[in-house]
């Protein structure tokens, strides 16, 4: 059975205890939120998510979406839920307040995706979507397009996509081939043909305003000459009151192997009226705003996905009896033991647990850093903190997709034989996790972004933000006693990373095959070690949090041995990766492309 | 060896004056002498002006400025008779040949039979000049002619007359070489001789064809700069550096001069629409970069320095637009695969090369009987990288000559000589050049003056890495050379330090550390270091500086003499190996300085511990230890550079009895000599030299003035932190002045201050902007 209950006690500890966001009060955003708001949006989150979203979750994959003549049906009950949503006001945590949002900061909403995606995934990519073309309005709208579209982005009135895919061209954009002629009005007349866009029609609100790459008649050739624009389903007045229905049509969706309740639509343009959004030819500029924000969205779907996972999981092992534990029976009176005595069921359910909780915690490092990046007075932390997200974007999007899916099939390994059962839900995880390896720039393609830009960017500068805090952090700790266990096995493996940053950095400037085979094994060995360092992280809070009168000893207890089981059990992978990392590239290469 | 005593020079606009510092420069005494004023009582105030804006010149004529003092001012009416005791008496006076024959007379008046005199015209010919005049003034007259600025473009061309004596010729062809340290090239008496003949075709062609294409100047000098070996200046920026107000008057004298059948004529557009838009810039002012502005400007916007450039079309300024051809990028350098692309760029290169390459083949043998004159001139006297013949060859001749066919243009009788040949060529070990009877003849090789390229062909290097090798050199005499990138110092090139301080294991006796390139080192390679900071690699970073200062040691104890021979930019690291030599036999034009705190850190491979021990060593310094330290504190902490060796030597980078070699061509072959003449009866130096440092009083009274200079605002936040470890360094840390402390004391607190700044994130941020700027950051 599809369980969740939304991890409340975890997120209060990572937020109050490990990075005492009450320390950034200084930021604006963060004068909104104390304790008790806090508490009363995650306990608002988590009722509405587990009571409206989670029944429909199942429902909605049965379903899926319909096309019928160029609309698309969503799954029963998605459209009475979409209104809870906006109604509940969660359409517009994170937007400004000038534009009817809520002002909050980036961790909250976080958070809150989180919550939806462990619920339902399919349902997340609508609002999720409308998140990122807010984001790129906002940033590099005009003064009347952020007036007319922003708020109602706010209300949940009008929703949004990106239209990046075309038949022809996915990673590389350079071979876009919409075209945009200019109109004597000021607007353009767009015309080609789009794919793979997700939320592209639906019926849950009034208008949808796609975001659209395209090229202008004089555009230079590649990745300098595209443009983004805003092309609306339904033509806004100034006032934003629709008129006539815009050129642009779904002409069919896909039949896919998860999220199915999610529409992705083909979408056709035929000399439909656009907007030019930001710069002529620097469309790319805009879409990595947009790009950048959605790979941290995408990897805490991976997160949101192994997290209720894990809860079915770890429940349905604790009532399947079956067989009796290898030392001594737990339930003599019973007929069976339940499953979680065995070794090694708890190892699958620990990996699972080890990497959520530590990947929250990642995640809302990330998400305070985006905070600190757009907020922080001091333009230098300011800097300092956009590294920060540069460097770990591809990280948290590529490790935490990839380590979900094999967490999602873990968690489905525990049901046995009933884990390929529809009817237990665990099946749909594998399916509806596969996606976040892929959309947003495949997880090579977020290795090679690792390697390729931000390692080399300015001699390392990213790295730093990385670097700099963990050897302090190692250097102040390792003579704590009670931590050695904890402290040893990171600074041996963060080590092995400072080590093949060199190597690769090295070697990938003379031959930049060397650097593009060990990315993936590279990318995971960074992910693994910073894992490892919220879990020293984690383990050192709770350690000193164990003396204190009113704390929860169980809670700080499992932390610092779920933080050995991880320095024990899972970090010693970055020895082997480090040994394939240095073996060079040259395998990988000796044998012919025809030999395949 | 021809020095002279004194030289006279008649004429002290901008040739005359740069030519007389430039001779002064030499140690060799300068009479200055123009015209009377008109509007001064002072008779000698044009030459008395001339040289007080010697000192005001920037790049500066005089390599120090008490060079000044070696010239005498005077004016032709009162003090002619002063050139009796002159070697040579040289005219820079303008271009009018009634004006240059009443000199002549006066020179013949006074000058005794040895002293030799010659002309720096560049446009009238020396049959003219000497048209009338004895037989005997004949003989001992030629044309120098000079480049400007004397001091820093090498080319000389020399233009002999048919009666100007053999030994005359030598005479100045030796002092020019050795003492003026130019690069001479034999001309034949015709117009604009070689490197000016070519040159301004080059920028007429250049300049017309890029109007013509409707090419913006930036596209422009994109193409004809960097991908064809020519300065980043290309040609618009070259004529803001030299005077638009110039461009007609060469034209012109070139229109006047050039037979009607030169090519000149068929592409010179005397209508060109370019013409009367420079006109209009120099009425106006704008006549480049001594002027208002030229094809570019500075444009100052609220402090900060805007480029814009001048629109050729409508004459407007506008801001800079990055040129962007695809051609430059994909054809990395290869001149065939620039011009074979196919886009404006492309076009544009080929018209210029096409036509200019092919105007100075066509000049064989009018202008010289042989293609190394040609190339030699328009590398010294225009700083190309190669000459027009270098440039054919890496089209290949074959290539060149059948594309010219394409476009239904003459072959040129030269490269039907060559017939598919190169004009280069490597046989036996030697390079030769294609004469123009059709055979190759080997560029002779010079004991006295040699690059190490030369020494190279056809040898295997002792020891090589990827970035420094070591060669023999011949009487068993090594030499270490720097290849990396800038000549950075990395690891490799410590390795190869440590293999050179112990050559005697292999039968060498002396070492040289030199190389072809115009700057010696640039320092340390930092992006290794920064990027180890970067990922907190603190050991790896620590055993790097230590390597360095064991290397740097390692050379300072070897048992063989090592001298360094550097030239132009010698900074940091690449300054801290030439204090560790024994002897520096270094280039005239020396930029050498200890420039750490401009990247957030102080030297650490030995470069404080050297300073310290001579300042102390130093015969002239003022009593007890805080006179010397300062001056050592003063050195490092303001990162002061030397504009020129004898600055260096001011600066204690250089010892007093070291070398100074004005001809770069010299500089490695001075250096071989100094190094055999060590060998002799060579003791390294000992190791167990102490000084007395006064350690906490001392650093107190550095952090003192330290924080003055805060207080003033003179220095920012993280000057100081840099600051105050240097004083620590330099103040000999914890020690007392009753104490000796050694070598290794100093490098332990080197090591101790390079690694705490290391882990400063503002010395971080210094070294990545320094890395992507190529300036300091002050933080």
């Amino acid at each position: 059975m599809q369980k969740y209950e939304a991890p409340i006690k975890d997120i209060k500890y990572l937020i109050n205890s490990v990075f005492k966001i009450n320390n950034y009060s200084n930021l604006d955003k963060f004068k909104k939120i104390n304790p008790e708001t806090t508490n009363l949006i995650l306990e608002e989150a988590s009722k509405f998510t587990q009571n409206v979203l989670l029944p429909l979750n199942q429902l909605g994959d049965l379903e899926g979406c319909k096309f019928i003549e160029g609309d698309v049906q969503t799954p029963e009950g998605f459209k009475e839920a979409y209104n809870d949503f906006i109604e509940g006001g969660w359409s517009s945590l994170t937007f400004d307040e000038e534009f009817g949002g809520q002002g909050l900061p980036t961790i909250i909403g976080v958070i809150v995706s989180e919550m939806i995606v462990s619920t339902n995934m399919a349902f997340g990519m609508y609002p999720g979507l409308t998140q990122g073309a807010y984001k790129a309005i906002e940033e590099f709208g005009n003064s009347e397009q952020k007036k007319l579209y922003l708020p109602k982005f706010a209300e949940g009135k009008w929703t949004g996509t990106m239209n990046l895919t075309e038949p022809q061209c996915g990673t590389d954009l350079g071979l876009i081939k919409t075209k945009a002629e200019p109109i004597t009005d000021g607007s353009y007349s767009i015309t080609g043909s789009k794919i793979f866009i997700s939320a592209g029609e639906h019926d849950l609100s009034e208008n949808i305003i796609h975001l659209v790459l395209a090229r202008l008649p004089d555009a230079p050739p590649g990745i300098k000459g595209i443009s983004l624009f805003i092309v609306p389903k339904f033509l806004p007045n100034d006032k934003g009151e629709l008129s006539e229905r815009n050129y642009v049509n779904c002409v069919s969706i896909e039949n896919k192997m998860g999220i199915k309740a999610s529409s992705t639509c083909e979408m056709k343009y035929e000399s439909a009226t656009g907007y030019l959004l930001g710069e002529k030819n620097k469309g790319m500029r805009a879409m990595f705003i947009m790009m950048n924000e959605a790979r941290l969205g995408v990897g805490i779907q991976g997160l949101g996905m192994s997290e209720v996972a894990y809860q079915s999981a770890a429940e349905y092992t604790k009532d399947r009896l079956q067989g009796r534990s290898l030392v001594s029976p737990l339930n003599p009176e019973l007929p069976a033991d339940p499953i979680i005595v065995h070794p090694d069921v708890r190892r699958m359910l620990l990996s699972i647990r080890s990497f959520n909780e530590a990947a929250r915690s990642l995640s809302i490092w990330i998400a305070l850093n985006i905070d600190i990046a757009e907020h922080h007075p001091d333009t230098e932390i300011q800097k300092n903190a956009s590294d920060f997200v540069a460097l770990m974007t591809p990280i948290a999007k590529a490790f935490l997709t990839d380590s979900s899916f094999e967490n999602v099939n873990l968690a489905l390994q525990c049901y046995g034989g009933h884990g390929y059962i529809r009817d237990h839900g665990m099946e749909q995880f594998v399916r509806d996790t596969r996606i976040t390896q892929l959309y947003e720039g495949t997880s090579g393609i977020q290795a090679l972004d690792l390697v390729g830009r931000k390692l080399p960017q300015d001699m390392g500068r990213l790295l730093r933000q990385f670097f700099h805090p963990v050897d302090k952090f190692i250097k102040e700790n390792i003579s704590v006693e009670d931590l050695s266990e904890i402290i040893m096995p990171l600074a041996k493996s963060f080590a092995r990373l400072q080590q093949a940053s060199a190597w690769v950095a090295e070697n990938g400037m003379s031959n930049p095959n060397e650097a593009a085979g060990a990315s993936s094994d590279y990318l995971k060995l960074f992910g693994f070690v910073a894992l490892g360092y919220m879990w020293a992280m984690m383990a050192k809070t709770s350690h000193f949090m164990l003396n204190d009168e009113d704390s929860d000893i169980q809670f700080h207890q499992d932390k610092i041995n779920l933080s050995k089981f991880y320095m024990n059990k899972v970090l010693p992978e970055t020895s082997s990766l480090l040994s394939k990392i240095t073996a060079g590239s040259k395998t990988l290469m000796s044998i012919k492309n025809s030999n395949f | 060896m021809s020095a002279f005593n004194k030289v006279a020079i008649i004429g002290s606009g901008l040739m005359g004056s740069g030519i007389a510092a430039q001779i002064a420069n030499s140690g060799t005494k300068v009479l200055l002498l123009d015209i009377v004023s008109n509007q001064s009582d002072n008779r000698n105030s044009i030459s008395e002006k001339a040289i007080q804006t010697l000192h005001k010149t920037k790049p500066s004529p005089l390599m120090h400025k008490k060079n000044a003092a070696l010239i005498t001012p005077g004016n032709i009416e009162d003090h002619m008779h002063l050139i009796s005791d002159c070697d040579w008496v040289c005219e820079v006076v303008v271009e009018d040949l009634s004006i240059k024959h009443d000199i002549y007379k006066k020179i013949e008046k006074f000058c005794p039979k040895e002293t030799i005199v010659s002309s720096n015209t560049s446009t009238i010919p020396l049959s003219k000049l000497m048209n009338g005049f004895s037989n005997s003034f004949k003989e001992k007259f030629m044309i120098t002619h000079f480049f400007n600025p004397p001091r820093y473009m090498p080319l000389l061309e020399v233009v002999p007359g048919k009666e100007t004596k053999k030994n005359y010729i030598n005479k100045i062809v030796e002092f020019s070489d050795i003492y003026l340290g130019k690069e001479i090239v034999f001309c034949k008496d015709t117009p604009g001789f070689i490197a000016n003949r070519i040159g301004i075709f080059w920028s007429m062609v250049s300049t017309q064809k890029a109007y013509d294409l409707d090419l913006t100047i930036e596209q422009a000098d994109a193409i004809v700069g960097r991908p064809m070996g020519v300065p980043k200046t290309g040609i618009f920026g070259l004529m803001d550096l030299t005077g638009i107000d110039l461009k007609d008057h060469v034209i012109d004298s070139m229109f006047q001069s050039l037979p009607k059948s030169d090519s000149f004529f068929q592409l010179y557009k005397p209508n060109h629409p370019l013409n009367p838009l420079t006109k209009k810039m120099v009425k106006e002012g704008y006549i480049g970069r001594k002027g208002k502005g030229g094809f570019y400007r500075l444009v100052n916007d609220k402090g900060v320095k805007r480029k814009q450039a001048l629109d050729l079309k409508s004459g407007e300024y506008r801001e800079i637009i990055k040129p962007n051809f695809e051609s430059i990028k994909s054809s990395k350098k290869d001149l065939k695969k620039l011009i074979g692309f196919n886009d404006k760029g492309s076009i544009y290169a080929w018209e210029v090369l096409s036509h200019v390459l092919k105007y100075a083949a066509d000049l064989i043998p009018v202008i010289s009987d042989d293609v190394l004159s040609v190339d030699q001139a328009m590398k010294s006297g225009y700083a190309w990288k190669y000459g027009p013949f270098e440039l054919i060859d890496q089209l290949g001749t074959d290539w060149f000559s059948k594309r010219l066919k394409e476009f239904k243009m003459d072959i040129p009788e030269i490269i039907k000589v060559a017939n598919g040949r190169p004009f280069y060529r490597f046989e036996n070990d030697k390079k030769e050049f294609l004469s123009f009877e059709g055979d190759y003849k080997p560029i002779p090789f010079n004991p006295e003056s040699w690059a190490l390229e030369e020494i190279k062909f056809g040898q295997k290097p002792v020891a090589s890495n990827k970035s420094a090798s070591i060669w023999d050199i011949g009487d068993g005499v090594a030499c270490l050379e720097f290849h990396s990138k800038m000549n950075a110092v990395d690891n490799d090139t410590l390795l190869m330090v440590k293999e050179a301080a112990k050559l005697d294991k292999k039968g060498f006796k002396a070492l040289i550390i030199g190389n072809d390139s115009s700057n010696f080192s640039a320092g340390a390679n930092i992006g290794m270091a920064l990027f180890a900071a970067n990922l907190a690699m603190w050991p790896l970073l620590e055993q790097t500086f230590k390597e360095g200062q064991s290397a740097y040691s390692a050379l300072k104890y070897s048992p063989i003499p090592v001298v360094a021979a550097p030239a132009g930019m010698s900074l940091g690291g690449g300054c801290e190996v030439c204090l560790h030599a024994d002897f520096v036999n270094a280039h005239s034009e020396l930029y050498m300085g200890l420039v750490e705190v401009g990247v957030g850190i102080v030297p650490g491979w030995g470069g404080v511990k050297e300073m310290i021990f001579r300042h102390f060593q130093n015969e002239k310094r003022a009593g007890g230890p805080m006179p010397a330290l300062m001056e050592v504190f003063q050195t490092i902490g303001l990162a002061k550079v030397s504009t020129s060796a004898h600055e260096a030597k001011d600066l204690l980078f250089l010892g007093k009895n070291n070398a100074i070699t004005m001809n770069r061509k010299r500089l490695l072959a001075d250096a071989k000599k100094q190094a055999l003449l060590l060998a002799k009866d060579y003791t390294p130096p000992s190791k167990e030299d102490v000084v007395f440092l006064p350690g906490k009083t001392a650093r107190t009274a550095f952090y003192l003035a330290i924080n003055e200079l805060r207080k003033s605002g003179k220095i920012t936040d993280h000057d100081v932190v840099v600051a105050k470890e240097l004083a620590n360094i330099v103040s000999g840390g914890e020690t007392d002045i009753i104490n000796p402390v050694n070598e290794k004391h100093i490098l332990d607190l080197e090591l101790l201050g390079i690694s705490k700044l290391f882990r400063e994130s503002k010395s971080l941020d210094r070294m990545e902007y320094m890395l992507t700027n190529g300036k300091p950051l002050r933080n």
